[in-house]
């Protein structure tokens, strides 16, 4: 909407609210028994409040709904029967102009009702939540103008010739009777249902949202008791005392949604100090880590997120370089970017009620801008370097899935084949001895021995390749396996469970390839390996009391090692001394 | 007895080379639910089976050793593998050693050793691979009372863990029936193990002596 035609709209809106007041005024000068003097203010403050509110929302945030229903209660309160109607004009006769009044208000009179139940579930963003909620507003908006057309026709039009088409006066009011039943149960069902979502609504609110919704959860209360106002006189309610004059001052009470809208308004304005305080924090220097609560504080929402733009991954990350995406549009969080125009820096994620304070939001935004920048530059390192060590991570995984299919194709192929080769040897040998052909049978039990060693040390590559024994029952016994075949004694102890496959094989590796190396070159006597698991860490230790030297140093072997180990997350130390030989400790997490 | 191998070569080459030897082979299956089929149908007293079978050839054949050693208790279960364990071989022995054997599949370029074998476990016998023995034989304990035996004590250890009779471990060392026994009864006595009981039942003695550290 354009500044004039905004501007020409209030000029109308304030024409009106004149008129309507003058309107308004006459019954202080006509007073009837059902309106005295005093109720007329009933009308007036809530429609003044709601109307001057609505045009306060429309400066300032002209493309809510909210300004606009706003204006519309006020104009409607003005210009309509007050909130709890207590006369029906239906008995009183009067002249053509009182007649056109009185239709007209049973047409609209009622409309900024229905606008009031608008508003009370779109606050504060201006916009449906639920379809329930749009169809049941927008039946209203039909149903009730149309019964009151109904009614209108029905009951006012005094034309004889129209009982020709209409039958009796008696049956037009039992239809009358009719209509007005229908109207006014579902009507009252549509507000019960509503009031129920809106009081649900803001119990699974956050805090951010709660405190938005606070003018609305306030004015149900008048809302309410004006509902029960007309069961004043049917029930035992007349023992209460208060209760009349409880009911005298509902209407007034209405006067809590523009108030409390007024004043939430106010209080953002308020809040515009608290970015100084941001400012004044910023400029003694703040880490990254500091600037998402610091903004959740001066927001008022403890919810709120920044996250920072990766331009070389063209993605957004959080501060630890975890990719996250913005919030779709119309969900229950919003999002701010800041940047220029080479593109977005950061973006700011908070609770979609902050939207109504988007001053508020860009000006603390505005505060923390050189601080995102700096922070984003931490963010994109720690991205990239995540980056690095999935991929490493990938790479070593890779190796090791190649390493067991390797294995299990030695297993299949070579292994099976040989074994069956065996067989066929030990056939021809029975063959050969049964034909007395000894010869031929030594021959052959030259071969079978040859093959039997032949298969021996395939069994030892495959098992140097990838072991099966680690993925069918674990590290721990792998590695008594591992010390069941080394020359120099073993001693396994600790206690360790099934962890994550990588993780095993990871720790396996590390063991087999130190009890290789204790066994090449320490010179010790024995080996001690022993494994442990202790707050979120599987470790293992291989000790032996050789001569020591071992250095992470030097050497590819150790440091292809603690790559290995780097790679899934863990850690690995190497002590070695003359005196107390070689110890290697590598631990990886297990959760 | 049933032959379950994947590899339908092998299962024919041992088949011919058991018929051979006089046994009778009554059905050959190249997975688990094969044999299971084969075992609802077929009375038999001896299972060969290897420990890796399809679908993910990991330890398919081993829970299958499991269950017929539990829903056919008087079936023994030979289990073949290119790599022995003695995790597995401690796992399977540990609940009851009879008609239990878990050997090399190489172990068939010994034929009348394997034979052997064949016929203990198909009686009610054990057989337990001596690479088995001879790793857990070199485990090392806090407190090695192993140490404290001759050589030729701890060679018929090995052939008393791998399940053989007294008979035939007499007759492998050539030694006679007597001396043998005076053999174990010191064996017995150095470990602190109970003396007595059936060949059978000894193997897991001297496995759990030889697991424990």
């Amino acid at each position: 909407m354009t500044t004039i035609r905004r501007r020409v709209l209030q000029a109308i809106v304030l024409l009106v609210l004149a008129l309507a007041s003058l309107v308004e005024l006459e019954h202080f000068w006509l007073p009837t028994i059902d309106r005295p003097p005093i109720r007329v203010l009933d009308d007036l403050i809530p429609g003044y409040a709601f109307a001057l509110a609505g045009l306060i929302a429309w400066s300032q945030r002209h493309w809510n709904r909210v300004g606009t229903l706003m204006v519309g209660i006020g104009l409607g309160l003005l210009l309509g029967t007050g909130p709890v109607p207590t006369s029906s004009p239906l008995g009183e006769q009067q002249n053509f102009l009182g007649d056109a009044w009185t239709f007209f208000q049973l047409v609209f009179g009622l409309l900024w009702a229905v606008a009031l139940f608008h508003l009370l579930l779109v606050f504060p963003e201006g916009r449906f939540v639920s379809r329930l909620d749009r169809q049941m507003v927008l039946s209203l908006y039909v149903v009730v103008p149309v019964s009151g057309l109904a009614l209108g026709v029905l009951a006012l039009v005094p034309n004889q010739s129209i009982d020709a088409y209409l039958g009796p006066a008696s049956d037009r009011f039992a239809a009358v009777g009719i209509t007005l039943v229908a109207t006014f149960v579902y009507y009252l069902g549509c507000w019960v249902l509503g009031l129920g979502l809106v009081i649900h609504r803001w119990m699974r609110a956050s805090p951010a949202r709660r405190r938005s919704m606070s003018p609305v959860i306030w004015s149900l209360i008048p809302i309410v008791l004006a509902w029960l106002g007309p069961l004043e006189t049917a029930g035992p309610m007349v023992i209460w005392g208060v209760w009349p004059r409880l009911v005298l001052v509902t209407p007034l009470l209405l006067v809590a949604l523009p108030v409390g809208f007024v004043v939430a308004l106010l209080r953002s304005e308020h809040e515009m100090s608290s970015v100084g305080d941001l400012v004044v924090k910023l400029s003694d220097g703040m880490l990254p880590e500091q600037l998402q609560p610091a903004l959740a504080k001066t927001l008022h929402d403890p919810s709120l997120e920044v996250l920072y733009w990766l331009p070389t991954l063209a993605r957004y990350a959080d501060l630890n370089g975890e990719t996250q995406s913005l919030p779709a549009p119309n969900s229950s969080r919003a999002a701010t970017v800041l940047g220029d125009p080479g593109g977005p820096v950061a973006a700011l994620l908070y609770d979609s009620s902050l939207r109504n304070e988007a001053r508020l939001v860009d000006t603390a935004a505005a505060a923390v801008r050189l601080a995102l920048e700096n922070a984003r530059l931490q963010v994109q390192l720690r991205a990239q370097l995540d980056e690095v060590q999935q991929s490493r991570m990938r790479l070593v995984e890779a190796a090791d899935s190649e390493r067991r299919r390797v294995e299990r194709d030695l297993h299949d192929g070579a292994q099976q084949q040989l074994v069956t080769l065996l067989l066929s040897l030990q056939l021809a040998k029975a063959e050969a001895i049964r034909s007395s052909d000894s010869k031929t049978a030594r021959l052959l039990e030259g071969s079978i021995e040859s093959l039997r060693q032949a298969l021996d040390e395939l069994r030892s590559l495959a098992r140097g390749i990838h072991p099966t024994i680690l993925v069918e029952a674990g590290l721990m016994p792998a590695i008594r396996s591992l010390a069941d075949r080394c020359p120099i004694p073993i001693e396994v102890t600790g206690e360790l469970d099934r962890i994550e496959p990588k993780m095993e094989t990871a720790l396996y590796f590390v063991a087999a390839e130190a009890i290789t190396n204790a066994v090449k070159h320490s010179k010790g006597q024995r080996i001690c390996v022993n494994l442990c698991r202790s707050s979120g860490w599987a470790s293992v230790d291989i000790s032996d009391d050789g001569i020591g030297g071992a250095d992470l140093s030097q050497g590819t072997g150790l440091v292809g090692l603690a790559d290995r180990i780097a790679a899934v997350g863990g850690r690995l130390n190497v002590l070695s001394s003359h005196l107390n030989g070689t110890t290697l400790h590598a631990e990886v997490p297990c959760g | 007895m049933i032959i379950a191998d994947d590899s339908v070569l092998f299962r024919e080459g041992l088949a011919r080379v058991l018929e051979g030897a006089d046994f009778v082979v009554a059905g050959q299956a190249g997975n688990v639910d094969d044999l299971d089929r084969l075992l609802a149908l077929e009375s038999v007293s001896l299972v060969i089976l290897d420990i890796r079978m399809p679908p993910t050839q990991t330890d398919e054949g081993l829970l299958a050793a499991k269950r017929i050693r539990q829903h056919y208790p008087n079936i023994g279960v030979l289990l073949l593998s290119h790599h022995v364990e003695s995790h597995h071989a401690l796992e399977l022995l540990s609940e009851s050693p009879e008609h239990v054997g878990y050997l090399l599949k190489d172990r068939v370029s010994d034929l009348d050793d394997f034979i052997d074998a064949v016929r203990r476990v198909g009686t009610g016998g054990s057989a337990v691979d001596p690479t088995v023995v001879s790793q857990l034989l070199r485990r090392k304990r806090s407190r090695d009372l192993v140490d404290e035996l001759t050589d030729r004590e701890r060679s018929v250890l090995a052939q008393m863990a791998e399940g053989r009779s007294n008979e035939a471990i007499a007759k492998a060392l050539g030694i006679s029936p007597k001396t043998l026994e005076a053999h174990i009864g010191t064996i017995y006595s150095k470990l602190g193990l109970e003396p007595g009981g059936s060949e059978h039942r000894r193997v897991l003695a001297v496995l759990n002596y030889l697991r424990s550290s």
